[in-house]
């Protein structure tokens, strides 16, 4: 495997990018840039992670159930992908599933702590787009958001949509 | 035994960096002359060192001492200067200032999305992890002698 740094350092430089060149063509930022931002980066997350639950899952067997494929999540895909596994799954096994991840690995050299909370989530945007391009090549279609509050502890929330 | 205080420049002699732990007597100038009076001497000292030294050095300088204490120099080859006073008992800090760099700088400023190269180093992560390893060092203790 490649040295992990390489795409620490892209996966930042390309946060800065999309914030920088919308800014230029913009001239400012308001709420609505700010989503469509986000948006781009969770975009790119989706198509990746939809190609890379395909090379993960090449030799594993059929999924039982939802659960099970977000023990899946849990445990093989964050080890592959963020080298950990998720600390906590809390599900209203309704749908909705909240993983906890409590040294969540692209926020802990950022702060331990409260020091650039507001700029976290532009962090974790790819990465809840990896999350639900997994889900959806897996047959789950979702929305998975991102939420912190203490660094480098994060929480994604997954709500499968039922069709 | 004690660390007094500790400056990191960048490679145009801005200032970065600057905390002290110990430190008895302040300058008497503001805090910018002082940064400059320090990067100005280095600059000349490795200048005159390099020049002026009778045999064949392949490290350049690397430290000063006066009667009270020591002033110890890493420098990067990106470029950054870590520069840190010990009083006299500390004879080679250049471990310690290698691990600032490559464990304490790289890991939480180079890696720190929010942190711009040639700002300072505003990461309360850094700031408190270096405190920690200061205060860790086997040659620091504060005592009031």
């Amino acid at each position: 495997m490649a040295d992990d740094a390489l795409f620490e350092f892209l996966h930042m430089e390309i946060v800065a990018h999309v914030y920088r060149d919308l800014q230029f063509i913009k001239g400012e930022t308001d709420n609505k840039d700010r989503a469509s931002r986000v948006s781009i980066l969770e975009g790119m997350g989706y198509r990746v992670g939809q190609g890379l639950i395909e090379r993960l899952t090449r030799d594993s067997p059929c999924f039982k159930d939802e659960l099970d494929v977000m023990k899946f999540i849990c445990k093989d895909f964050w080890t592959k992908v963020f080298r950990r596994q998720v600390d906590n799954l809390r599900t209203n096994h309704q749908g909705t599933y909240v993983l906890q991840d409590n040294k969540f690995n692209l926020l802990t050299q950022l702060s331990n702590g409260k020091q650039y909370l507001d700029q976290a989530p532009k962090y974790l945007a790819f990465s809840c787009g990896v999350v639900r391009g997994a889900l959806s090549n897996l047959g789950l279609e979702s929305v998975v958001t991102a939420e912190v509050s203490i660094m480098p502890s994060c929480k994604f929330q997954v709500v499968i949509q039922k069709l | 035994m004690t660390v007094h205080n500790l400056y990191i420049f960048d490679r145009n002699g801005k200032c970065l960096y600057y905390n002290e732990w110990n430190r008895k007597k302040q300058a008497g100038i503001s805090k910018e002359e002082e940064y400059k009076l320090m990067y100005g001497m280095l600059f000349s000292i490795r200048s005159f060192v390099s020049k002026m030294s009778p045999l064949d050095s392949k490290e350049g300088f690397q430290s000063f001492q006066t009667s009270r204490y020591r002033l110890h120099y890493f420098e990067t080859p990106s470029g950054l200067k870590f520069v840190m006073n010990t009083d006299l008992s500390v004879s080679n800090a250049r471990d310690a200032l290698q691990h600032i760099y490559s464990n304490l700088y790289v890991e939480n400023i180079v890696k720190n999305p929010t942190c711009i190269l040639g700002n300072s180093l505003d990461s309360d992560l850094f700031s408190t992890r270096l405190d920690t390893f200061i205060r860790a060092l086997p040659y620091y203790n504060p005592r009031t002698t």
